[in-house]
């Protein structure tokens, strides 16, 4: 509107100022903003007309009088100028030499953690994370922002191979850390609403690298789960150039940022052909893909059988989009009563939902893809867990696995795991719970 | 504790100098953060307009921006105007779409008629 030569006068709450300030210098535009009083939402219309008729918190001045003024005010010297934004210098590879012991405050001090220890990267370090691919280190992988208002960062490689390295990763485990970084996702944007991400491998990957995708996955029990989640998180705070002090809204916040419920199908022990085969890839293929949400239903157990009337129930409170999160006793169950595929299963709960009344959120209409299920558990018993989560997309990881194959670890370098499972080693009996049919699967 | 010094790389992105652009009219909220359906420019900066000399016999558009919350306080301010400058003529108006995209039918509406925009309530 300025540009078409009609002044303006915005308005947004106080607790925005630093914020709007920081978005009119990086981009050029100073904006003449007013602030009412924090917050405008969900207060009475009597509160509305207070602020209305009250001071603008900021500058103590009437509010209303600085509206008229933003818009009647002749331009300052400065405003007449053709603003010019704030560019930042581009930033040294490596840090001044110091202690370890200065380093390590010098990245908690700068916001560049999540908080947790971290494995300081050295280039020693760096270079070995790199040994996990065959990829220039130099290459260019893409460009966050953990608000689309501001500047994105670029990364390389080898910037993924520092936050690989603090997280705590290995190089066995830097190819599917280079495929979430290849998504270009800040994986907790900066929103009021606290956004969470679900990161789920697919593929022969999971298992080379010790990854679970069985009893407790989600919990923080096995390393490659934990530090390529870790990862993901270290990237979005580093790359996305989250600072909680300057652009970073979240109102509460999630637990599940820390490490993004990063975790492996249980393809050896599902009924249905895995997620990744679903979104178009081969079963020997391996691919990273992400989700994203707020909240999860914690795991409901069965009925042993209706299983999918009971999802169909929690769907309906949960919202739609969904993603559910299926132990394999589950899975077994519903192809026993007749779900072939999880797009079928996914079917019924559609037409479930919508003689519930049920519609998408922001009216979208409801269908099945936006409907998905990830085999995961551990067979204790037959458990499920109804999420809000969207599908988002699939990357591809064989193509930063070096050409020699995954750098494999030293076997020192994996947690304890539960025992593969196979029939009367581990989890329930299923003939037991009478369900002859699943106990064949 | 060791005193001995070692070095490390810096763990941040490089500035790029490009932004995220704003939304299409039709783009869904939950699209809002995907970098494939945000086009990406390098930043233009843009001049501010001049401002009026009165408010008096104009024509102010109020743009409610659909935040929780905006219209309830964009009809307060509306009321005020009423109430407190009744020379100033106020058109109300609530941003099309979702909160997070762009409304091009009604900027061309702004464009057109207004002669000040009042936009509210970021929150």
């Amino acid at each position: 509107m300025e540009d078409a030569g009609i002044p303006t006068a915005p308005l947004a709450t106080a607790h925005f100022a630093s914020y709007m300030a920081r978005d009119s210098q990086i981009h050029g535009v100073p904006l003449r903003f007013s602030f009412p009083p924090h917050p405008t939402a969900w207060v009475t219309r009597e509160v509305d007309k207070q602020y209305v008729e009250g001071n603008d918190p900021i500058t103590g001045q009437p509010l209303m009088q600085e509206v008229i003024d933003a818009l009647t005010k002749p331009l300052t010297e400065e405003e007449e100028k053709h603003p010019v934004a704030s560019t930042r210098p581009r930033r040294p590879r490596m840090l001044a030499p110091d202690t370890e012991d200065n380093l390590r405050r010098l990245f908690i001090r700068n916001g560049w953690t999540d908080g947790l220890p971290i494995i300081l990267p050295t280039e020693q370090r760096v270079a070995e994370m790199l040994t996990g691919t065959d990829h220039d280190p130099q290459e260019v992988l893409g460009r966050m922002s953990v608000t689309p208002h501001e500047e994105k960062l670029e990364y390389t490689v080898e910037k993924v191979a520092v936050n690989a390295v603090m997280a705590g990763a290995r190089p066995e485990h830097f190819p599917i850390i280079l495929a979430v970084a290849a998504t270009q996702r800040a994986l907790f944007p900066s929103s009021t609403g606290s956004w969470a991400h679900m990161i789920v491998v697919n593929g022969p990957i999971r298992n080379q690298v010790g990854m679970n995708c069985g009893s407790s996955a989600l919990s923080p029990l096995n390393l490659a789960n934990s530090v390529i989640g870790r990862a993901g998180t270290l990237m979005t705070i580093n790359f996305g150039d989250i600072d909680l002090a300057k652009n970073f809204t979240g109102a509460a916040g999630s637990g599940f940022n820390y490490n993004n419920l990063c975790c492996g199908e249980n393809q050896e022990r599902s009924p249905w052909e895995p997620f990744h085969v679903q979104k178009g890839f081969k079963a020997t293929d391996s691919a990273v893909s992400l989700f994203r949400g707020w909240s999860m239903q914690g795991f409901t157990v069965g009925p042993q059988v209706g299983s999918a009337k009971k999802m169909a129930e929690l769907m309906v409170r949960m919202g739609f989009p969904a993603a559910f999160i299926v132990d394999p006793l589950v899975a077994m169950s519903l192809k026993t009563e007749g779900f072939e595929t999880k797009q079928q299963l996914a079917e019924y709960l559609v037409k479930e939902a919508k003689v519930a009344g049920m519609g998408g959120r922001q009216g979208r209409p409801i269908d099945g893809k936006g409907i998905n299920f990830i085999i995961l558990g551990g067979e204790w018993n037959p458990m499920f867990c109804t999420t809000d989560f969207t599908y988002l997309q699939t990357e591809p990881i064989d193509k930063w696995v070096p050409k020699a194959g995954i750098k494999m670890a030293d076997p020192f370098y994996r947690m304890p795991a539960q025992a593969i499972c196979s029939e009367g080693v581990c989890g329930l009996d299923l003939a037991i719970l009478g369900n002859s049919e699943a106990s064949k699967q | 504790m060791s005193k001995h010094l070692i070095q490390v790389l810096d763990p941040r992105g490089q500035p790029s100098g490009i932004f995220g652009k704003a939304l299409s009219a039709d783009n869904e909220m939950m699209d809002l953060l995907n970098p494939l359906g945000q086009p990406e420019t390098t930043l233009q900066t843009m001049r501010m307009a001049k401002r009026l000399p009165s408010l008096d016999g104009k024509k102010v558009y109020l743009v409610e921006t659909g935040f929780a919350g905006a219209k309830e306080f964009m009809e307060e301010v509306q009321s005020w105007f009423t109430r407190n400058r009744p020379t100033i003529k106020t058109v109300f108006r609530s941003k099309g779409n979702n909160t997070f995209a762009n409304d091009p039918v009604l900027w061309e509406e702004v464009k057109n008629n207004a002669d000040a925009v009042v936009f509210g309530v970021g929150s």
